[in-house]
C-alpha cells in the first residue's frame, strides 16, 4: 500500500512538470501532420511502391493503394523509432537528479520512509510514464490512421515483400508495441541511473541520449571492425518490435533479444538503486 | 529515566580527506529548546543531515528516543520533523499538493494539512502553487510540513534564513509555540540573538569538534569577558583611549555608546583612566551576549543579521 502511495505521489510529481508534456505534444502535433500528409500524397506514394515493387522483380501487379491506417501506422514506427528514446529521457532523466537538483530530497528523504521504497516508486512511475508514452502513440497513430485511411492487409518489407492479412494485424501491433515498450524501457534504465548520479536533471538526458547514438552508429554502420561489438550493444536488439510483423514471427530470435535487454534494464536498475541508497544528500 | 529526545555519540564524517565531524557527542532532553551553533563550515549542516538520515556517518550513533537511525530509522524518524536550510518544495504543485504527498508517506489524515497550514497563517493560500509564494510563506510552509506528522522533536535548520525582520519573529514566535506544545526543538542557527532569545540548552561546535554544551544562561556566566555599554563625552576622545589600553578584545561605538569586550577585571580600570583623562562616564552598562560569548570560545565573529 505504501508503495503504491508513493507511486502515485511520484505520478502526480511527474504529470505536474511542463516537461513531461512535451512527448506527447510532440507526438500529437505530429500524427495529424503526418495523416494529412499521406491523404495529400497517397496517389504519389501509391506509384511510387509500385514502381519500387517492380524493381523487385517477380511481376507484383498493384491494384489499390497499400497506403491504409495500419500501413501508415508502421511507417511512422519505422522513421520515429530513434526519436521517441529523447522524449522518454526527458522524464526519466528528471525524476531523481531533478529532485536532488531542486533540493526537495532535503524534505522528501528525511520522511521515515525507506530509500529503497522510494527509488523503486520513482523507477515504477518512470516505466509508467514511458508505457504511457508509447500507447499514447499507438492509440494516436492507429486510432487516426484508422479512421482517416481505414483497415486492409498490411504491406511490410521483410525479405522482399510481405503482406499481412488484415484479420492478424492488429494483434501483430499489440505485439510489436509490447516489444516497444520493452525496448523503451532499456532506455528509461539506462537514463534513470544516470539520474541517480547527478544533481542535474539536464545530464541525464544528455548522457543517455549521447550513449544511444553512439551504440545505435556502431550497430546501423556497415564495417566489419564493429561486428565483433555488436551483440554487446543493447541497440543492436531494438529492432526487435521490427520481428512481429515478420512471418513466422522468430519467437526464439525474439525471446533472445528480450531476454539480452531484460539484462540490460535489470543492471542499470540495479546500478542505480546501488548509488541512491548510499548517496549522501548534499544539495 | 526516560531517553533523551535526541543522543548523538562519537559521530565522525568526512568528505575525502577533509574531516568534517570529530568524534561529536550531544544529548538533547525531551522538552528541551536546544541551540546548536557554530561558524560556517563548523558542521551543523552536516551533523542535522546525518541526524536525518540524508548522509550517512563514518562511525557514531545517532539515537532519537532511545532508537538508533541506523537500525531502526522508521521508528525514530516517525516521531521527527524537520526543516533544512531554506525549504524546497515542488514548485509547480500547490502547497496543499506538497502536503498531501508528504501527509501520505506517514499515514498521516489528509484534515492535518488544513491544521498545519492554519498554524503557520497559509490556510487561505492552500491552493496557490508555491512557485508563486514568498521566501516568508516558503519558509512557514517549510514549518508546516516539519510538523505535519506531529512530531515529538523537531530539527531545525537555519530556519530564519532569508526572512525580514518581521518574518524573522514570526517564525520565532511559532518556535517558542511549538516548544509550549511540548515539542522538543533542535535548532541550528548562526543567528546569535535568536538562540539566546528562544533556547534553554545549547551546544557550540568549531571545526567539527564540540567547543561547549549546556544551559545558556550557566554558559554566559562562565565567560571570563565581559561586554560593556559605556555612555562617554566626549565618545570620540573616550574610545581613542579605550583602543590604545591592552585587553580590549572589542570596542567601537554602537548607537551612541562605546561598546567594549575586554576580561571582566579590566573594566573598573578602564572607568578609571577614562575619568583620570577627563572624559565624563554618564553610564556603564554590563552586557553579556551569546554573541560576545561565541567570539570569546571560537575566535570567529559570528554572521549577524537584523533582528527583531
Amino acid at each position: 500500500m505504501l508503495l503504491l502511495r508513493l507511486i502515485r505521489n511520484e505520478i502526480t510529481k511527474i504529470i505536474g512538470k511542463k516537461r513531461s508534456l512535451i512527448g506527447f505534444a510532440a507526438i500529437g502535433v505530429l500524427m495529424p501532420v503526418i495523416m494529412f500528409a499521406f491523404s495529400y500524397h497517397q496517389s504519389g506514394f501509391s506509384s511510387d511502391f509500385s514502381r519500387r515493387s517492380a524493381n523487385i522483380g517477380g511481376g507484383l501487379i498493384m491494384v489499390g493503394t497499400p497506403v491504409n491506417g495500419y500501413f501508415i501506422t508502421h511507417l511512422i514506427m519505422n522513421f520515429l523509432w530513434v526519436h521517441i528514446p529523447f522524449l522518454i529521457t526527458l522524464v526519466a532523466g528528471d525524476v531523481i537528479a531533478g529532485e536532488g537538483g531542486a533540493g526537495t530530497f532535503r524534505i522528501y528523504l528525511t520522511r521515515p520512509v525507506s530509500r529503497l521504497r522510494i527509488v523503486i516508486s520513482k523507477l515504477c512511475a518512470s516505466l509508467l510514464y514511458t508505457a504511457t508514452v508509447i500507447l499514447f502513440f499507438a492509440g494516436l497513430s492507429l486510432g487516426m490512421g484508422i479512421l482517416w485511411h481505414g483497415t486492409g492487409d498490411l504491406v511490410v518489407m521483410h525479405k522482399g515483400i510481405l503482406i499481412l492479412s488484415s484479420h492478424m494485424v492488429p494483434w501483430r501491433f499489440i505485439l510489436s508495441f509490447t516489444f516497444a515498450i520493452l525496448v523503451m524501457w532499456v532506455v528509461t534504465a539506462l537514463t534513470f541511473m544516470f539520474s541517480s548520479m547527478v544533481n542535474n536533471g539536464i545530464g541525464p538526458m544528455i548522457g543517455a541520449m549521447a550513449v544511444i547514438i553512439v551504440s545505435f552508429a556502431l550497430t546501423t554502420i556497415p564495417l566489419d571492425i564493429f561486428e565483433a561489438i555488436r551483440p554487446y550493444l543493447f541497440t543492436t536488439y531494438f529492432d526487435v518490435w521490427q520481428k512481429a510483423f515478420h512471418d513466422p514471427i522468430p519467437w526464439f530470435n525474439i525471446s533472445k533479444s528480450l531476454g539480452i535487454l531484460a539484462v540490460y534494464t535489470s543492471g542499470f536498475i540495479i546500478i542505480s538503486f546501488w548509488i541512491f541508497v548510499r548517496k549522501d544528500i548534499l544539495t | 529515566m526516560s531517553a533523551p529526545a535526541l543522543e548523538i555519540t562519537g559521530l565522525h564524517k568526512s568528505f575525502g580527506k577533509l574531516n568534517v565531524l570529530n568524534d561529536l557527542s550531544l544529548r538533547v532532553e525531551t522538552g528541551e529548546v536546544f541551540g546548536f551553533l557554530g561558524p560556517n563550515g563548523a558542521g551543523k549542516s552536516t551533523t542535522i543531515r546525518i541526524i536525518l538520515s540524508l548522509v550517512k556517518a563514518n562511525s557514531g550513533s545517532v539515537n532519537i528516543f532511545g532508537r538508533s537511525i541506523k537500525k531502526a530509522r522508521h521508528r525514530s524518524l516517525i516521531h521527527t520533523g524537520a526543516m533544512i536550510e531554506k525549504p524546497d518544495f515542488y514548485l509547480y504543485l500547490s502547497a496543499e499538493q506538497n502536503l498531501k504527498i508528504l501527509a501520505s508517506m506517514t499515514h498521516t489524515p489528509y484534515s492535518r494539512i488544513d491544521r498545519v497550514l492554519d498554524i503557520v497563517g497559509l490556510l487561505h493560500r492552500k491552493t496557490d502553487k508555491v512557485r508563486k509564494y514568498s521566501q516568508g510563506m516558503k519558509q512557514r510552509l517549510g514549518l508546516a510540513q516539519a510538523i505535519l506528522n506531529s512530531p515529538r522533536l523537531l530539527v531545525l535548520d537555519e530556519p530564519t534564513n532569508g526572512l525580514d525582520p518581521g518574518g524573522m519573529k514570526e517564525v520565532r514566535d511559532l518556535i517558542r509555540r511549538f516548544s509550549d506544545d511540548g515539542i522538543t526543538v533542535f535548532l541550528s542557527s548562526h543567528l546569535l540573538q535568536e538562540v539566546e532569545k528562544v533556547c534553554t540548552s545549547m551546544a557550540i561546535i568549531n571545526e567539527g569538534y564540540l567547543i561547549r554544551e549546556g544551559n545558556v544562561s550557566a554558559l554566559l556566566s562562565e565567560s571570563s569577558e565581559q561586554t560593556v555599554r559605556i555612555a562617554a563625552d566626549p565618545i570620540g576622545k573616550a574610545l581613542a583611549l579605550i583602543e590604545h589600553l591592552p585587553d580590549v578584545i572589542q570596542a567601537g561605538i554602537d548607537e551612541g555608546h562605546i561598546r567594549l569586550i575586554m576580561p571582566k577585571e579590566k573594566i573598573p580600570s578602564v572607568i578609571s583612566h577614562l575619568a583620570s583623562q577627563g572624559v565624563s562616564i554618564r553610564s556603564v552598562i554590563p552586557q553579556t551576549t551569546l554573541e560576545d560569548y561565541f567570539l570569546s570560545i571560537t575566535g570567529n565573529p559570528p554572521i549577524l543579521q537584523e533582528t527583531v
